[in-house]
C-alpha cells in the first residue's frame, strides 16, 4: 500500500514535469509553424487555438510543485538552517530535528486544512451537491479559468491534497527518526554513472591524442 | 545538503555552552522582538524558526501564519489564496525548465565536449587541465543556470582527469568549487528568475547583464591558476593543432547551440525567457539521446523525476516567500526599511557596502534562492530609492551569492566538490582559498563599476 502510494507520487511528478515541457514545447513550434506561410497548412493550424498552453503549463507545474513537495519530505531536499542545530549535544541536536518536523508537520496540517476549505467553499461544494442531486440553494457556482474554463477549484484542489500528503511524509519521516534516528538525506552531488563515463568514454582526455600517456607515442 | 559531513566537520559543543548560546540567542531574539516592534517580531519569529533547522520554506510560512493569527485582524483565508495564486505566473515557470535543461546537459555528454574543447586551445599552458576546466565551466555556465549542475558536470569529468595528470585533487578541486559558480553568473541563471520574479526586472537584460562579468570573473581566476601552477610546476598538455580545436569544436558545438537559442530567442523576441527555457530543456534532451546518445530513453524519467524534485523544493520556497512578502508589504516594512536607510543618509558606496556584508553573512547559513526571496524584497526600495541599477543590482546579488556558493557551512557547490573528490569539507575550504579571495575582489569590483554589468544589455536595447 505504501509502495503504491510512492509510485504513484513519482509517476504524477514525473509525468507532470515531462508533459509540460512537451506541451510549451509544441506550442512554440505551432506558432513558429503558424507564422510560416505555406497554403493551406497556415489556416489549419491558426484555426487550431493553442492559448491554454501557458495556463495549462502553469497549472501543471503548481500540482507539480505540491506533489513534488511532498515527496521531497521522503528524499530530504527541504534544506533548513541547520548550523546551530548540528552543533548541538547530540540529544539536544535530536530534540530539535524533531522540533522541526512538527513544525513541518503542524504547518502543511494547517495549509491544507485553509486550503481544503477554500477549495469546498469555491465550488467544490456546489459540484458535490449538484453531483449527487442536492439543491445547492445559494451556494457559489464558483469561478473558471481564463483559458481553459476549468472550474478553479479542480485546479485548487493541488494545494490541500499536497499539503495532506507532505503532512502525512512529515509525520512518517518524524515517526522514522523516533524510531531509528534516520533522516533522508538528499546527495547532492551523488550522479549516477559518473564512475564508467569516465573510464569508458571516448575524449581528448582519453584517447591517444591528447592523454598524457598517449601522447609519447 | 550532508548533515552527516557538517557533523563531522564541527565537533558538537558541550552542554554548558551549547545552553548559554541557546540562552543568548533567544534572549536577542526577544530584545530585538520587544524593541522594535512588529518588524522585530517578524524577523525575531523567523530567524527563531530558521535556528531550530526547520526548512527554510516552512519556517517561512510558519511566521506568516503565526504573526497574522496573532497579531493582526488579517483573516486567515487571505493566506489560502495566497498559496493558490503566488506561483501562478508564467515567468517562474522557466525555473522547473531551466533546472531540467541542466539536468539533460549534466548527464548528457555536453560538458565532456566543452572539456575536451577547451584542452584544446588552452591545456598547454601551465596549469593547462586546471584553466581548461575554468574555460569549460565558463562555457557550460553560457548554457546552465544553476551552478551545481556546473560543478558536477565539469568537476565529474575533469577532476579525475586531473589527478590521473599529476595534479593534487586539491588544486584541482579548489578551481572547479569556484568556476562552477560562474553557472549562477553567465547568461540563464535560476537566481536571476527568482530576482527578477521578486523585483519585477527584466529576465532576459539580467541574463545578458551577467555575460561580461562572467567573462572577467573567469579570466581573473584563470590568472590565479596560471600563477600558482606555474609557481607550483604543474603539468603541462601537449599542444594540439588547430585541426585538432576545429574538430573539439565541431564536436561541443551543439551544446554552444543553446547559447543562441536563449539568447537569439529573448533577444528577438521570439520566446520569453520560459519559452527559451522550455526551448533549451527540450534541446538538451534531444542532443544528449539522440545526438551525443550518452543517455538512453530509459534514463529519461529518472533525470525528469530528479528536475522535479528540485523543481517542487524551490517552488516550495517561492510559494511560502510570496506569503512573507505579502506579510512584510502589510506590514510595511520594505519602505520603512527604505526610508530608515535613506534616514541614515549612507549614500550609494556605504549602502552598497552594506548590502554585501547583508548578503554575505546570509550566505552562511542560507542557499541563493531563499536569500534573494527574502533580502530582495527589504532592499531593492532603499536600492531604487538611491538612484541604484535594477539589473546592476541584480548582478550584484547574483555575485554574492556565488561567494555564498563556495565557502561554508553552506555552500552547496563545496558539498557537491566533496562529494566527486572525495575531500573532507575542511580540506576543500582551505583549499578553494585562493579563488574565494580572487571572488571577494571581483564581488568589490562588481559592485562598484555598475557599467561592466549593464553596458552590454543597454548596447543590446534590452533596457
Amino acid at each position: 500500500m505504501m509502495k503504491y502510494l510512492d509510485h504513484v507520487e513519482e509517476f504524477i511528478i514525473t509525468f507532470l514535469m515531462g508533459a509540460a515541457t512537451l506541451i510549451i514545447f509544441s506550442a512554440i513550434i505551432h506558432r513558429f509553424l503558424a507564422g510560416l506561410p505555406i497554403p493551406g497548412l497556415q489556416d489549419r493550424l491558426i484555426a487550431f487555438n493553442f492559448s491554454w498552453a501557458q495556463e495549462l503549463c502553469i497549472y501543471m507545474f503548481v500540482w507539480m510543485a505540491k506533489f513534488g513537495a511532498a515527496y521531497g519530505v521522503r528524499s530530504g531536499i527541504h534544506v533548513g538552517v541547520d548550523v546551530l542545530v548540528n552543533r548541538l549535544p547530540d540529544e539536544w541536536r535530536k530534540k530539535g530535528v524533531l522540533v522541526a518536523i512538527v513544525c513541518g508537520t503542524i504547518f502543511t496540517g494547517i495549509i491544507g486544512t485553509l486550503g481544503a476549505t477554500f477549495v469546498w467553499e469555491n465550488g467544490m461544494h456546489y459540484a458535490v451537491y449538484t453531483l449527487v442531486g442536492i439543491d445547492v440553494g445559494d451556494v457559489p457556482q464558483g469561478p473558471i479559468t481564463p483559458d481553459l474554463e476549468w472550474p478553479t477549484w479542480i485546479i485548487y484542489s493541488a494545494v490541500p491534497l499536497g499539503s495532506y500528503l507532505m503532512c502525512f511524509r512529515f509525520m512518517q519521516v518524524g515517526w522514522r527518526f523516533v524510531r531509528l534516528g534516520e533522516l533522508p538525506h538528499h546527495d547532492h552531488a551523488h550522479v549516477d554513472g559518473i564512475e564508467e563515463e569516465i573510464l569508458d568514454q571516448p575524449g581528448i582526455l582519453h584517447d591517444g591524442t591528447l592523454h598524457k600517456g598517449g601522447s609519447t607515442k | 545538503m550532508s548533515t552527516e559531513e557538517a557533523i563531522n566537520v564541527i565537533p558538537p559543543m558541550s552542554k554548558p555552552r551549547a545552553a548559554a548560546w541557546l540562552i543568548g540567542i533567544s534572549v536577542v531574539l526577544i530584545g530585538v522582538g520587544l524593541y522594535f516592534g512588529n518588524i522585530g517580531i517578524v524577523f525575531a519569529l523567523l530567524l527563531a524558526l530558521m535556528l531550530t533547522g526547520v526548512p527554510v520554506s516552512i519556517a517561512l510560512g510558519l511566521t506568516v501564519l503565526s504573526f497574522l493569527y496573532l497579531l493582526t485582524n488579517v483573516p486567515i483565508e487571505a493566506v489560502a489564496l495566497k498559496l493558490f495564486t503566488g506561483i501562478e505566473k508564467f515567468e517562474i515557470m522557466a525555473i522547473p525548465f531551466f533546472i531540467l535543461a541542466g539536468n539533460f546537459l549534466t548527464h548528457g555528454g555536453v560538458a565532456r565536449r566543452m572539456i575536451d574543447f577547451a584542452v584544446s586551445v588552452i591545456g598547454h599552458f601551465h596549469g593547462g587541465l586546471a584553466l581548461a576546466g575554468i574555460i569549460a565551466c565558463a562555457m557550460f555556465a553560457l548554457v546552465c543556470g544553476s551552478s551545481v549542475a556546473t560543478v558536477v558536470a565539469i568537476g565529474s569529468i575533469v577532476l579525475p582527469a586531473m589527478v590521473q595528470n599529476g595534479y593534487p585533487m586539491r588544486f584541482g578541486a579548489g578551481v572547479i568549487v569556484c568556476a562552477g559558480s560562474l553557472g549562477i553568473l553567465m547568461l540563464p541563471s535560476i537566481p536571476k528568475v527568482v530576482y527578477a520574479v521578486s523585483t519585477n526586472t527584466s529576465i532576459g537584460a539580467l541574463f545578458v547583464a551577467g555575460l561580461i562579468p562572467g567573462i572577467l570573473l573567469s579570466f581573473m581566476l584563470g590568472v590565479v591558476t596560471w600563477y600558482l601552477a606555474k609557481k607550483r610546476n604543474y603539468p603541462r598538455m601537449p599542444k594540439s593543432s588547430w585541426a585538432q580545436r576545429i574538430s573539439a569544436f565541431r564536436k561541443s558545438v551543439w551544446g554552444l547551440m543553446l547559447v543562441v537559442i536563449i539568447v537569439g530567442g529573448i533577444y528577438s523576441g521570439v520566446f520569453t525567457a520560459t519559452e527559451a527555457a522550455a526551448m533549451s530543456a527540450v534541446y538538451a534532451f534531444f542532443i544528449s539521446v539522440f545526438v551525443y546518445k550518452d543517455m538512453g530513453m530509459k534514463d529519461v524519467p529518472r533525470v525528469l523525476l530528479n528536475s522535479a524534485n528540485m523543481s517542487a523544493m524551490l517552488l516550495y520556497i517561492i510559494t511560502n516567500a510570496v506569503l512573507f512578502s505579502f506579510l512584510m508589504s502589510h506590514e510595511n516594512i520594505p519602505q520603512m526599511m527604505a526610508d530608515w536607510i535613506l534616514g541614515k543618509d549612507l549614500g550609494v558606496v556605504a549602502f552598497l557596502i552594506v548590502v554585501n556584508l547583508v548578503l554575505l553573512l546570509a550566505g552562511n547559513v542560507m542557499e541563493p534562492s531563499s536569500i534573494i526571496l527574502i533580502f530582495a524584497p527589504i532592499l531593492f526600495p532603499a536600492a531604487m530609492k538611491l538612484g541604484i541599477d535594477p539589473v546592476h543590482f541584480g548582478i550584484l546579488i547574483d555575485a554574492n551569492m556565488e561567494v555564498g556558493l563556495c565557502h561554508p557551512p553552506v555552500g552547496l557547490n563545496l558539498y557537491v566538490a566533496s562529494g566527486i573528490s572525495k575531500l573532507s569539507i575542511t580540506e576543500l575550504t582551505v583549499a578553494v582559498l585562493p579563488w574565494l579571495m580572487t571572488m571577494v575582489v571581483f564581488l568589490i569590483i562588481v559592485t562598484y563599476w555598475p557599467s561592466l554589468s549593464i553596458w552590454l544589455p543597454k548596447a543590446m536595447g534590452m533596457m
